[in-house]
């Protein structure tokens, strides 16, 4: 049993590990976390038969290489990568079974910004408010609440050997092209002056964008602010707009409340799409009503039910 | 009247209190124990509820809040909690209070003297994990943010900033006026909860010399 862990040979550029359980400690200003593309950690994980909320490694840019040193399941899903196992070029979207001493290596991702691994075990990390999390601001979750570093060794317990599983084409994802957004009218939407360029022009996804927020270029928000805001909740796919007019979307280690105006929110589907958008492409924002926006969040919620028997309202 | 408006398919805000306090309304939603919700935030006039789209739709849920909050009798509770908290104003800890001192146009003792008299509010618990954002700052206080903000504040710093005081659990960047530092660990990430003030409660500062700071 204690054989069963992997080694960490190469961390990558910011490789953590994240799951979706750090839920109801925004009240203590601990954000969710959690990773940034929650669809694709989703689908990585149905792909090894685990939970939604289960952990997977979120790879950023360019990935780990990984000694396991146990038989298990492992998948990878989210931007395409160039990743091999054992030096052989491997697929996305497929678990693939491994055996003790195979080398896995992620390079770089390639049309989106990150991809998520998972095993088909549980990692025998401790979990800090309910998660395993990584949260660098205060050193929770991941190991020692640090990113992945080279050397690192993560254990596992409860491996499963589950049948081999594809995702379906109808749920795979392309970034580098149709950057529409959706996005439902703020509380203080009423207080843009320049509403048409904002249907009408692009904004760039900044390079200095990271877990906690992505911040928009090359199209500002003029916003008449002459009275004061009173700071209101805040969440992940919120848009704020600071004082020089350039948009900032809340993400996953993002605060719970803020003080700016409040542009609008993503709609609840589009959200991880924006998390894979390439530093320096362009995104337009289209605004949708709050029913149109149930109604997507509704068809994704059946789409997955029907065709993965995944209960996203679970 | 119960105001209840949404924000985007995930947060509705309690806006109209009808005159409950948010720290009332708070406790008694989070009492509710609804699955479909993540987060309840209190705010200082307002309530915020961030959920879980995919079990139910904004409508629905303003709809159910309202109901359950108008069924309901509630009252605020009188008993709100008051904490003490020791504050050091030796110019070690407090790295603005000369340039506090001199842009509120009052020497030192009166600037110490005003920030310890007053009895503060938390209006609000967050933005940084565990960060104290306390009401009732005295007028004579008020002062804009540092334009450039530092880059590390040291953990227990208490600042200024606009109507507000406010005080720095853990080490972050930050761009309020610091005016002294409490020896107390509020915040600790290896405790559920973390943090036992809460939005609502009172805050009293005593000033403590450095002696009996290093001594904590």
């Amino acid at each position: 049993m204690l054989n069963n862990k992997i080694e960490i040979l190469r961390a990558g550029i910011y490789s953590s590990i994240q799951d979706l359980r750090r839920v109801g400690f925004k009240k203590y200003g601990i954000p969710k976390s959690g990773p940034m593309d929650e669809y694709s950690h989703i689908l990585t994980n149905w792909l090894l038969d685990k939970d939604i909320y289960s952990e997977t490694i979120e790879i950023t840019h360019y990935g780990p290489k990984i000694r396991i040193n146990f038989e298990t399941n492992v998948a990878i899903f989210g931007s395409n990568c160039d990743a091999q196992l054992n030096n052989k070029k491997i697929e996305m979207g497929v678990s693939i079974k491994v055996k003790s001493g195979d080398i896995l290596d992620i390079k770089k991702c390639i049309d989106g910004n990150r991809a998520y691994l998972g095993f088909s075990g549980e990692m025998k990390l401790k979990k800090v408010f309910k998660s395993l999390s990584t949260y660098e601001k205060i050193r929770i979750g991941g190991i020692s609440g640090k990113k992945l570093n080279n050397n690192d060794t993560i254990y596992f317990k409860n491996i499963k050997k589950p049948k081999i599983k594809k995702i379906p084409s109808s749920f795979i994802k392309r970034y580098d092209q149709n950057n529409i957004v959706r996005v439902i009218k703020g509380i203080h939407f009423n207080k843009v002056k320049n509403e048409k360029t904002l249907h009408e022009n692009d904004f760039n996804i900044s390079p200095n964008s990271d877990r906690m927020g992505l911040r928009l270029t090359n199209n500002s928000i003029k916003i008449n602010s002459n009275d004061e805001i009173e700071s209101t909740v805040v969440t992940k796919g919120t848009i704020q707009i600071p004082r020089d007019g350039n948009p900032i979307i809340l993400m996953s280690d993002s605060q719970s409340t803020g003080g700016y105006p409040i542009l609008g929110n993503i709609c609840k589907v589009d959200i991880s799409k924006i998390s894979q958008i390439k530093p320096n492409k362009c995104i337009r924002f289209k605004i949708i009503s709050l029913n149109e926006s149930n109604r997507i969040l509704e068809y994704e919620q059946k789409k997955f039910k029907s065709k993965l028997s995944i209960d996203l309202s679970a | 009247m119960i105001e209840i408006v949404p924000s985007g398919d995930s947060i509705i805000i309690i806006k109209e209190l009808n005159n409950l306090k948010s720290s009332t309304l708070t406790n008694y939603i989070e009492k509710l124990n609804l699955t479909e919700i993540e987060d309840v935030i209190s705010l200082k006039n307002s309530v915020g509820i961030i959920f879980n789209p995919h079990k139910i739709t904004s409508s629905e849920f303003i709809k159910n809040i309202k109901k359950l909050i108008s069924n309901k009798n509630l009252t605020n509770n009188k008993s709100l909690k008051t904490w003490k908290i020791p504050i050091c104003y030796d110019k070690g800890f407090a790295i603005d209070l000369d340039e506090i001192s001199s842009k509120c146009k009052l020497d030192i003792d009166q600037v110490k003297k005003i920030h310890k008299e007053s009895t503060y509010q938390v209006d609000m618990v967050g933005f940084l994990p565990g960060f104290l954002y306390l009401g009732n700052l005295d007028k004579s206080l008020h002062l804009q943010r540092k334009k450039n903000p530092r880059t590390h504040i040291p953990e227990g710093s208490i600042g200024i900033a606009g109507n507000q005081t406010g005080i720095y659990n853990i080490e972050s960047p930050g761009g309020w006026n610091i005016i002294g530092r409490t020896p107390l660990r509020l915040f600790d990430k290896l405790k559920e909860p973390p943090i036992k003030i809460k939005q609502g409660d009172k805050i009293i500062f005593e000033e403590i010399t450095k002696k009996e700071f290093n001594a904590y």
